[in-house]
């Protein structure tokens, strides 16, 4: 399947990433080599199968009680901007 | 020239015997990092003062007489996508620069369990997505055997600080042989377990599905005794039930043994490397073992298949980095949205966003079925085509990359190429099963050839005992022939 650059914009816009005019044109085709590349499934046919999952796996539980865990200073630590126990992020001007 | 290597029951004994203590031991360590790191860049971090710490209360246990463990006091390294409590943890990438957990991996809890002692966090391909270490903020780590070539990928720190002996051990990560491939390309050790046998917990995430911690070594022995001290179930896994005990299975004899060697996997195969594998496989017809020979047509479409479920599945797991709680923030922008969006331009480097957009496109209305379902399907063929396959055999020996480490630089002129290198090391990912690669001989320019042995789902003992016998009959320490590092 061939990818033009509006594709690439709105992939872009669906996965948050911004790209500059000046990019488009080597992303489109380094984004068409790889849609080659993936393309290859296609020459095979497939039955619907029932994967799910490796290995037979079954969820691993444990008991449902509350157990100690992070503080809200340590979630905090890492952040650029916080404030009295929040996140801080500049409103939509 | 004279191998440096310091096997873990090395340097246990000289420990246990109070010949070296484990602050001598460690020193040693440290200053051969500073040493040889600015030519190998191999460590991103190196955290002296704990590794220091925690070789000091080791030398006190033994001095106190207290009951040591497999793995007290023994040099290692942790790649750089596994959480450590107060260590920065970057995955190689600006985005999470200045990131620093405050929690450990499970991995990590366990090894800490152990006093072993954290010389560093090891270099990777940017949140391990390549195949030559090269996609690394930091720039790649280099090839102990042959500096101007790559160390491999994505584990490429970890693989050559163990190499040139600036760790005894190292964790790494395999998503699609991101341990495998740099433990051939570096001439050690590198064991990828059965999907769910080790916790992922404090693993930074690339493909959740497909990623698997493990050990990279500089022997057989030591990638069991590793195994062996991680493999353990955690209720902060739901995917993890443990894995079995490998060191005590790793004397057994090998006549009888059926190992398959399936045509597909030597498709591409470099012919001097195909001479290695060829010579390793006469020498596992002289210890015994029966040789099966059969095709698996559907491994060939491993590849493009591996690329879109991991593409897809890094889509949605990258979409955590927003600049909000963590990492790198953009630092002009006019609403969340902008924000956001330049946070990641800026942030994740061009692999990373190409396989973001990839996977993006493949889960987008209209593609969805032509690509991830259609993937889907035929991982599920992939996995059936395995259990046939151990039907008839009890592992399959494959070579681990159909080259040798490639020059520096070469990777990234082309991208689309590179991935074939993941050829026979993505059909293991796909169907979640344990695989080990030892180094089996050198190619005509006297690079380390990997040697690849498959086993079925938790048959880590079956594999490396397998492993093992060839590593006794070959005597491949005497292919380990870089001269670098600590000399004990």
């Amino acid at each position: 399947m061939s990818i033009s650059r509006d594709d690439i914009l709105q992939i872009a816009t669906l996965a948050k990433l911004s790209v500059e005019e000046s990019e488009l044109p080597e992303l489109t085709k380094d984004m068409a080599q790889m849609i080659a590349f993936a393309d290859a499934i296609n020459a095979v046919s497939t039955e619907a199968s029932d994967f799910d999952n490796i290995n037979g796996l079954v969820n691993v539980m444990r008991e449902d009680v509350v157990e100690p865990s992070f503080s809200r200073d340590d979630i905090l630590k890492n952040a650029e901007s916080q404030d009295d126990g929040f996140f801080l992020v500049k409103k939509r001007s | 020239m004279q191998t440096s290597y310091s096997q873990i029951h090395q340097i246990r004994q000289l420990l246990d015997s109070k010949q070296l203590s484990c602050s001598e031991l460690t020193q040693k360590y440290l200053d051969q990092i500073e040493a040889l790191n600015p030519s190998l860049n191999a460590y991103v971090k190196v955290t002296a003062e704990k590794a220091m710490e925690t070789a000091k209360a080791v030398d006190r246990k033994i001095a106190d007489g207290g009951h040591i463990l497999p793995l007290e006091g023994i040099p290692m390294t942790l790649k750089d996508n596994i959480s450590t409590s107060g260590i920065e943890t970057t995955c190689c990438s600006k985005i999470l620069s200045g990131y620093t957990p405050i929690y450990d991996a499970t991995v990590w809890e366990l090894l800490q369990n152990q006093n072993a002692v954290l010389l560093g966090k090891t270099n990777m391909d940017e949140f391990a997505m390549g195949s030559s270490c090269e996609t690394s903020c930091f720039g790649g780590a280099k090839n102990p055997h042959n500096i101007d070539c790559v160390a491999g990928g994505s584990s490429g720190g970890g693989a050559s600080a163990v190499a040139a002996n600036l760790a005894a051990f190292a964790l790494g990560s395999d998503t699609g042989g991101s341990i495998r491939q740099p433990a051939s390309f570096c001439g050690i050790v590198g064991l990828k377990p059965t999907y769910g046998s080790v916790s992922r917990y404090g693993l930074i995430a690339y493909a959740s599905s497909f990623d698997q911690i493990g050990p990279i070594t500089t022997c057989v022995e030591d990638a069991a005794l590793v195994y062996d001290a991680i493999s353990l179930q955690d209720s902060m896994d739901s995917t993890c039930r443990g894995g079995s005990p490998a060191s005590h299975a790793l004397k057994d004899d090998i006549k009888g043994v059926k190992i398959g060697i399936v045509e597909e996997y030597f498709d591409g195969v470099r012919d001097d490397v195909r001479a290695q594998i060829n010579e390793a496989i006469r020498v596992y017809e002289s210890l015994g073992a029966d040789i099966v020979r059969f095709s698996m047509p559907e491994i060939k479409y491993g590849l493009p298949v591996y690329y879109i479920l991991a593409c897809a599945e890094a889509s949605s797991n990258l979409g955590r980095y927003d600049g909000i709680r963590y990492g790198y923030k953009t630092a002009h922008y006019d609403n969340i949205n902008e924000m956001v969006r330049k946070t990641r331009s800026e942030g994740f480097g061009k692999e990373v966003q190409h396989r973001i957009l990839l996977g993006t496109y493949v889960l987008s209305a209209g593609y969805y079925d032509a690509y991830y379902k259609k993937a889907q399907n035929l991982r599920g063929m992939i996995v059936k085509s395995f259990q046939n396959a151990f039907q008839n055999c009890d592992v399959i020996l494959a070579p681990t990359v159909p080259t040798t480490a490639f020059p520096c630089g070469s990777a990234i002129q082309d991208p689309v190429e590179t991935y074939q290198t993941d050829l026979c090391t993505v059909p293991v990912n796909i169907a979640g099963l344990p695989a080990v690669s030892i180094p089996c001989g050198f190619d005509l320019k006297q690079l380390p050839v990997g040697l690849q042995i498959i086993g079925n789902s938790f048959c880590e003992a079956k594999i490396l005992n397998v492993a093992y016998q060839f590593e006794a009959a070959a005597r491949t320490s005497s292919f380990q022939s870089v001269n670098m590092g600590v000399q004990l």
